[in-house]
């Protein structure tokens, strides 16, 4: 379905106009949970911007059925985990450790994982202040990270059902999320907590550490390994509490299966990053990148979505078409984007994304499919970018620009977040041979002309 | 004024509202999702009412997109109600077809010529609503509401449905008598009316608003259940029909007495029933466990009755909606009365609000 359509990335009133174009049989084949009377999501972005999300009326999205599907699924999110709740399935939250805690829930039938800290994409997508708002009236005041809109949504429960089990990370995480988590253990939750190790060079201090080493190439001392094992085995131990379930290898097999996605999303930005004409555009190349995390709720369907991105992009990569000019800028993004406008935007002055580092570089990593599956996941854990320094965190920034590939950094910066205010200007240092543009992401529709300005600027000295 | 300083004010009245933990948005959200909000949507039908709140002339209300839009953000901000109503009268979509209509300086348009008087259906083609008569004007009240506070408020558009249109498209006895003698004919300019209120919902949806349907012509106070079975109902399902097709909640609102056809109603599809003068209870017996119901206080009562007697009745009417297991909204039969006393509006919203809670 819409092969045959020139690649392009198109307003909301032209998808609905595609959209008119399917058939119904056409629209009622995709759904989620396998469940076909309330599970579909096939919809124009049109339908998500009556139920709110107003920036959808502003933002520009690929014409592909794939693309329909990306945003059909990941907007649909809210909706499916109240109908996973009501249709008897465990709704387990999983913060702050982007992307390995998922993996042990998924191995329990019936148990779906969600990030509620991923509720600070709402306010952007809605250009609503009401969460963040609602967060300053609960004392979060509004020079914090823009995080604090899950506090709100824990308070309102009206984005997410309340989950059957809360569990939060702590310690090598953003400090902003962990204080936030706390004021939502105020609210009445209970929350298990577990600690993530920082990713330190420990031998000056602690003589008998022996290392190893990531698959990714990053150090860590051995320790740090069995500790995460304990922190994941007291998940697992949690979850067989819940179900009733302890099966081993339900969580292989679903390593095997997440595995599958990692490798899948690896490809497809290998290709959209590295081909002459981009295939498809950065935004929905987020989206992508952040499904890795667990799915976006229901990852078989994610992973089944994810197929047709690779087919769709290879497809337009064997025919010489893209949605962007040739001629497109290449460069590279630091931290996920907070305001999804600013892709387009970037897109739009001519500029094309061919790396990025959203602080979930875990979630990419392969895990071994040998051996012990805690173990596995604890050395996979340990690639993560938020549990290292700011050096190891931009290394493939670097690589790329030592190979020509990245012309230009945009990074950008979160009010408010602690780490954003430390890092920026490190990353602006160690970033040094190509030109970087920090940019301090407003609040929702607090993107000025100035700032379009200074984007263009950038682009033009890049040019 | 502009409307980012509209959006503050409204953000402004919500939050000083104690109880109040969600925005209308999100407990509309909830309700169609079949989850209990902190409290029941409060949603009289606030229409050309909002325009005498404004302090506007109801000519200007329904020629002007903004000023409408602006007329129910007044109201809001003056109630504090649940959605924003976009509508006027159940003309717009025949008049885009060709009917002309009469337009009062201070009071609703008035059917002056139907177009099937004059020509055949066959002449007749599909309105564009960006460009026809007045369709336009509520696309501008759509966008200029969506963008004021439509992450507040949902924005509801009514359209009115097929039956309602056609007999807004040639003289209503004619039309009745035709459902008799010509019903092939009939069908056609039905089909026809259902063309063109897709084609509306198709350009409200992507303005920002839900279309609801409005079918007051379709009440049993003006036809039979027979009738409405062969010539309403089907229609009403296919409007419906588009409408699921992007997973949008339905609301069909038919005025009047609609005790004869409440077994029939369930046929539509429609996920949200608005009813007007029914025995709620029995409403709730027969469809509550299918369908989310909305009603059903007497208008008339908000134009004679105390304030006391508004609330005791509202509350009583909230009480017994809210053990609709699908989910109720507390409204109105039908549009409060243009001239209605602001204090009695109140009355009824403060009521429902006060006893209307679903969490502890």
């Amino acid at each position: 379905m819409f092969e045959n359509l020139a690649p392009k990335k198109i307003d909301l009133k032209e998808w609905s106009r595609q959209f008119r174009s399917l058939d119904t049989d056409f629209i009622n084949k995709f759904f989620y949970y396998k469940n076909n009377d309330w599970g579909r999501y096939l919809f124009p972005p049109a339908i998500f911007m009556v139920y709110g999300a107003r920036q959808l009326k502003h933002l520009k999205l690929d014409n592909s059925l794939a693309s329909l599907r990306v945003w059909g699924f990941s907007f649909n999110e809210s909706e499916r985990l109240f109908r996973a709740k009501q249709s008897g399935k465990k709704v387990i939250a999983t913060m702050g450790d982007l992307g390995t805690v998922p993996i042990i829930v998924m191995a329990f039938p019936d148990c779906i994982p969600f990030y509620p800290d991923c509720t600070w994409w709402t306010p952007f997508f809605n250009e609503s202040n009401v969460l963040l708002d609602r967060a300053s009236e609960m004392g979060v005041p509004e020079a914090s990270c823009f995080v604090r809109s899950a506090l709100a949504a824990f308070d309102k429960k009206a984005y997410f059902p309340k989950p059957d089990l809360l569990f939060a990370s702590t310690g090598a995480s953003c400090d902003d999320y962990s204080c936030i988590m706390q004021m939502v253990g105020n609210l009445g939750y209970d929350i298990i907590w577990l600690e993530m190790p920082f990713r330190r060079h420990t031998a000056k201090y602690f003589v008998g550490d022996k290392y190893k080493t990531t698959n990714q190439g990053l150090e860590y001392p051995e320790r740090f390994e069995d500790y995460l094992v304990t922190e994941y085995k007291k998940v697992w131990a949690k979850m067989v509490e819940l179900t009733g379930i302890n099966d081993l290898e339900l969580l292989r097999e679903n390593i095997k299966k997440t595995n599958r996605l990692r490798r899948l999303v690896e490809n497809i930005k290998n290709l959209t990053y590295e081909v002459e004409i981009v295939p498809f555009p950065a935004l929905e190349m987020m989206v992508i990148e952040f499904g890795n995390l667990y799915g976006y709720a229901d990852f078989d369907e994610w992973l089944d979505i994810c197929e047709m991105v690779y087919e769709t992009i290879k497809e337009r990569t064997r025919k010489g078409i893209g949605v962007l000019k040739p001629d497109a800028i290449p460069i590279a993004w630091v931290m996920p984007t907070a305001d999804p406008i600013l892709l387009n935007l970037v897109e739009d002055l001519g500029g094309r994304v061919v790396a990025t580092e959203y602080v979930i570089n875990q979630a990419l990593a392969q895990i071994e499919e040998q051996g012990d599956p805690f173990n596995a996941l604890a050395r996979s854990f340990l690639n993560a970018s938020l549990i290292g320094s700011t050096e190891e965190r931009v290394r493939r920034i670097t690589e790329k620009v030592e190979q020509g590939r990245v012309r230009g950094v945009i990074i950008t910066n979160m009010l408010g977040a602690s780490h954003c205010s430390m890092e920026t200007r490190l990353i602006e240092k160690m970033l040094s041979k190509v030109p970087v543009l920090s940019l301090d992401v407003p609040s929702p529709l607090g993107i000025t002309e100035q700032l379009k300005t200074r984007i263009a600027a950038f682009m033009e000295t890049l040019r | 004024m502009p409307i980012s300083f509209a959006s503050a004010l409204i953000s402004a009245f919500y939050f000083r509202e104690m109880k109040d933990i969600l925005t209308p948005r999100e407990r509309f959200g909830l309700l169609v999702i079949d989850e209990k909000p902190d409290r029941c949507n409060i949603i009289p039908l606030i229409t050309s009412h909002s325009a005498k709140v404004k302090g506007v002339k109801l000519k200007d209300y329904y020629t002007n997109g903004e000023i409408m839009a602006r007329a129910q953000i007044a109201a809001i901000e003056e109630y504090g109600h649940d959605a924003i109503s976009i509508f006027s009268e159940v003309g717009i979509i025949a008049e885009a077809m060709g009917s002309e209509f009469f337009y009062p300086e201070d009071d609703l348009p008035v059917l002056k010529s139907p177009i099937l008087a004059q020509t055949n259906i066959d002449n007749i083609n599909i309105p564009n609503p960006e460009k026809d008569k007045r369709l336009p004007v509520y696309l501008e009240a759509v966008e200029y509401a969506y963008q004021a506070l439509g992450d507040k408020v949902p924005i509801l558009a009514y359209v009115p449905a097929p039956f309602t249109t056609g007999m807004m498209l040639s003289d209503p006895n004619k039309f009745l008598i035709q459902t008799i003698k010509e019903p092939e004919y009939i069908k056609k300019v039905l089909e026809k009316s259902s063309q063109a209120a897709i084609e509306f919902c198709y350009h409200i949806i992507d303005a920002g608003g839900l279309p609801i349907l409005v079918d007051p012509l379709a009440s049993s106070s003006v036809i039979s259940p027979k009738t409405y079975k062969e010539f309403a109902l089907p229609y009403e399902s296919a409007v419906i029909d588009f409408l699921h097709r992007y997973d949008l909640d339905v609301i069909l609102h038919i005025c009047g007495n609609t005790t004869p056809i409440l077994d029939l109603l369930p046929e539509t599809d429609a996920d949200l029933i608005s009813i007007d003068q029914v025995d709620l209870k029995t409403v709730l017996e027969k469809l509550s466990k299918r369908i989310r119901i909305i009603g059903n206080f007497d208008t008339s009562k908000l134009l004679f009755f105390s304030k006391e007697n508004i609330a005791n009745e509202v509350k009583n009417m909230v009480k017994l909606g809210m053990s609709a297991p699908k989910g109720y909204i507390a409204s109105t039969g039908c549009e409060v009365p243009t001239h209605a006393p602001k204090e009695n509006v109140k009355a009824f919203i403060k009521a429902a609000k006060e006893v209307g809670w679903y969490w502890d």
